[in-house]
């Protein structure tokens, strides 16, 4: 059986992407990270490059999404993911043939490790992920070995439905405004997948190749809003202070 | 600034995606059948040959101590009918057997052949050395149990 090379690779990623995040975080003032984040830090949006990349480049399979995700006090971010999961395969020796097209959605919470407000983040990941598909299998000529015949096989809109769960860790570096760059490797367990009988989907919008259990990742540009409304909090909280200082000072003989 | 540079670096790399795929080992899908008599399991002491209408391969061919049989099904008929053909020292024994099946494609991936799984839904047959055959297990898959039991006449018949 073999095994996806992906998870040894990006785990040496990851470490590097660790560590340069603690080599940027040295730099920082420790003024910055000292300030409390508010209830409601912001609003960000993002979208995977991995997917449309895969897609552009005329992968046989790819998952195309965006996310919309909270931020609560720089530290839970719930968030929702919405794609389209894209697969047209065949066979290079069975001739087989596989095709779906269909959206898929994801809900779940990162949490943010990192308590320092430094702009870099570490995510824990969490996400229930949901999808129900049609697909089509076909083949143009099954031979029967033995009796000689020859029949071609075309199913057409097999439904099926499949929830996983995925688990995972992800940086996030700040990389210009409000623009974040990150990453992300996830587990994905399969909590359930019903098709009719026969033919099951090689692939998952979504969750990918269908097994058990796998790997995937994401790389995500994010659009984090959520920066200004800190920034303007902040500035607001310290003109305030300001201001009371500046009382304080008057009423003084 | 460096540190970033990298960070977008190791992101793109990322990018490139390992791929594997791995299909069934052991994907021969057969119908699995045994010799009985008087109750117990035996082997066929003399040259056996079955073939199947429809067909000029032999499925088995002048075989002696038969105790099991491993039997290809057709993929896309309802009925098969297989000849069991006994010689035992210039004796000649013929017995035709019906096997009624409903088949169903079995589809793993656009990588793997696809196969046809089937479900025994009757059998029955001439007689003439074979009492009866009864249906063990319906279900023709990638399993390898028995689905028949094929039952002979008593030896003291």
């Amino acid at each position: 059986m073999k095994r996806p090379r992906t998870c040894r690779f990006t785990c040496i990623l990851l470490l590097i992407s660790l560590a340069c995040l603690s080599l940027q975080a040295k730099g920082k003032p420790k003024q910055k990270d000292k300030e409390k984040a508010p209830l409601l830090s912001g609003i960000a949006v993002s979208a995977d490059l991995v997917g449309f990349a895969m897609k552009a480049m005329g992968a046989k399979f790819a998952n195309m999404e965006v996310s919309a995700r909270l931020n609560l006090y720089d530290k839970f971010f719930p968030a929702a993911d919405l794609g389209i999961g894209d697969c047209h395969r065949e066979g290079a020796e069975s001739g087989n043939t596989f095709s779906t097209t269909a959206p898929y959605m994801r809900f779940g919470i990162d949490y943010n490790f990192n308590k320092k407000h430094n702009g870099n983040r570490l995510f824990g990941l969490f996400r229930y992920g949901f999808s129900s598909f049609k697909y089509d299998i076909g083949n143009p000529s099954i031979s029967d070995p033995v009796y000689g015949t020859t029949i071609p096989l075309v199913i057409d809109g097999e439904k099926a439905t499949a929830q996983w769960l995925e688990f995972g860790a992800a940086v996030e570096t700040k990389l210009w405004s409000f623009v974040r760059l990150g990453w992300s490797i996830r587990y994905k367990a399969r909590l359930s997948l019903s098709h009719p009988d026969g033919g099951e989907p090689y692939f998952v919008p979504g969750y990918g190749k269908n097994d058990g259990n796998g790997w995937g990742g994401t790389v995500t540009v994010v659009f984090d809003v959520g920066q200004n409304i800190m920034k303007a909090k902040n500035k607001k909280k310290e003109r305030e202070k300001q201001k009371n200082n500046i009382y304080h000072a008057d009423e003084k003989p | 600034m460096r540190q970033r540079l990298l960070f977008i670096l190791s992101s793109l790399v990322l990018l490139a995606a390992c791929e594997s795929y791995d299909c069934t080992l052991y994907n021969a899908v057969n119908m699995y059948g045994a010799f009985y008599q008087d109750g117990k399991a035996v082997a066929i002491n003399d040259t056996l040959t079955i073939t199947a209408c429809g067909t000029d391969a032999v499925l088995l061919n002048r075989s002696v101590g038969t105790a099991q049989l491993t039997l290809p099904l057709s993929y896309w008929q309802d009925e098969d009918t297989l000849v069991f053909s006994i010689n035992s020292n210039g004796y000649f024994f013929q017995d035709t057997v019906w096997i009624t099946k409903t088949n169903l494609v079995h589809y793993e991936s656009p990588d793997c052949p696809a196969k046809l799984f089937h479900t025994i839904q009757d059998v029955r047959s001439t007689h003439d050395f074979i009492e009866s055959i009864s249906i063990t297990r319906p279900s023709v898959n990638y399993e390898t149990t028995e689905n028949l039991q094929i039952h002979l006449y008593s030896a003291s018949d």
